[in-house]
């Protein structure tokens, strides 16, 4: 339990870390191009390891709807938003509001897409993320 | 160079959260190709239309090289954390942790290693101090979300 609660951190961390990179890159290039380096040289480094372990095909990967294919053209404005925003307002702000996005967007797909849950816990974690984002943002001409 | 975090400017504050959208977004796609695929599959796939994606939009936009001098080599290399980072999740999703704990204990890594590296100024990027404001922010952001996952929905 140890070992995969280290393992979920360590997770968080290389999220971080490799938006610091690419942001890095970013400086030198743009964030676009940063972006396609993040792209490709991932995609050399899940084959190898697809390749070495297998399986990379199981399953029936072909049965899935044709709109969970875009999750690729998606990401690549992710990464180069990621890369952009990092040297404009730091690390933990932009770790920050994504999260914050992530987690009010996520909501809000729950209930287009009727996902059972609890409605107090939303509004109760919608509302402190809405607050934190005022918060952050209020010091703005200080 | 030291700059207060709480210098974000609209622009910046709506991009970023936006950016959080996208994410959704993605965790929706990629997902979906798991529940049909392997994980592996899941995260090659959107690697791949990602890099003939890029290729278009940088053929489109031709944006300018920022700087004419080379950059080091291992600012090449954040895919590989990035891909690292699915193989790692794929790991403690099956796992006692499920989603909710993964999903957590990520942010608390993420956040942490974020003001780390805003503090050093890591990786030739800007060094931030954070203020008061900030960590309030961050208590207030994450607690929201931490009821999110842990009680908010069923996914």
């Amino acid at each position: 339990m140890i070992i995969y609660a280290s393992l979920a951190i360590l997770a968080g961390i290389l999220v971080s870390l490799s938006r610091q990179i690419n942001g890095r890159l970013a400086l030198s290039t743009s964030a676009m191009e940063s972006s396609f380096w993040n792209h490709i040289v991932g995609l050399v480094f899940i084959t190898a390891v697809a390749v070495l372990v297998g399986g990379l095909f199981a399953g029936e990967p072909q049965a899935s709807p044709w709109w969970a294919y875009l999750g690729g053209p998606v990401g690549v404005i992710f990464i180069a938003a990621g890369s952009w925003l990092i040297a404009r307002i730091g690390a933990a702000q932009t770790a920050l509001l994504i999260i914050a996005g992530q987690m009010i967007s996520g909501v809000v797909l729950d209930v287009i897409m009727g996902a059972p849950g609890n409605l107090w816990a939303r509004v109760i974690g919608v509302g402190l993320i809405l607050a934190g984002m005022w918060v952050a943002h209020g010091g703005k001409k200080a | 160079m030291t700059q207060p975090l709480q210098t974000t400017s609209v622009l910046h504050f709506a991009a970023a959260f936006g950016t959080g959208g996208l994410l959704s977004l993605m965790v929706l796609f990629n997902g979906t190709l798991a529940a049909y695929g392997s994980l592996f599959f899941a995260s090659w796939v959107p690697h791949l239309t990602g890099t003939v994606a890029a290729l278009v939009f940088l053929m489109i936009m031709r944006p300018k090289r920022a700087r004419p001098a080379r950059p080091p080599l291992w600012v090449y290399l954040g895919g590989v954390s990035g891909a690292v980072t699915v193989m790692l999740t794929s790991a403690t999703l099956n796992s006692a942790l499920a989603l909710s704990g993964t999903i957590a204990l990520g942010l608390a890594g993420q956040m942490v290693f974020s003001l780390f590296a805003d503090m050093r100024g890591l990786f030739g990027l800007p060094q931030r101090t954070p203020v008061q404001r900030d960590y309030l922010a961050l208590t207030l952001i994450i607690a929201g979300s931490l009821i999110l996952i842990f009680f908010g929905a069923s996914r």
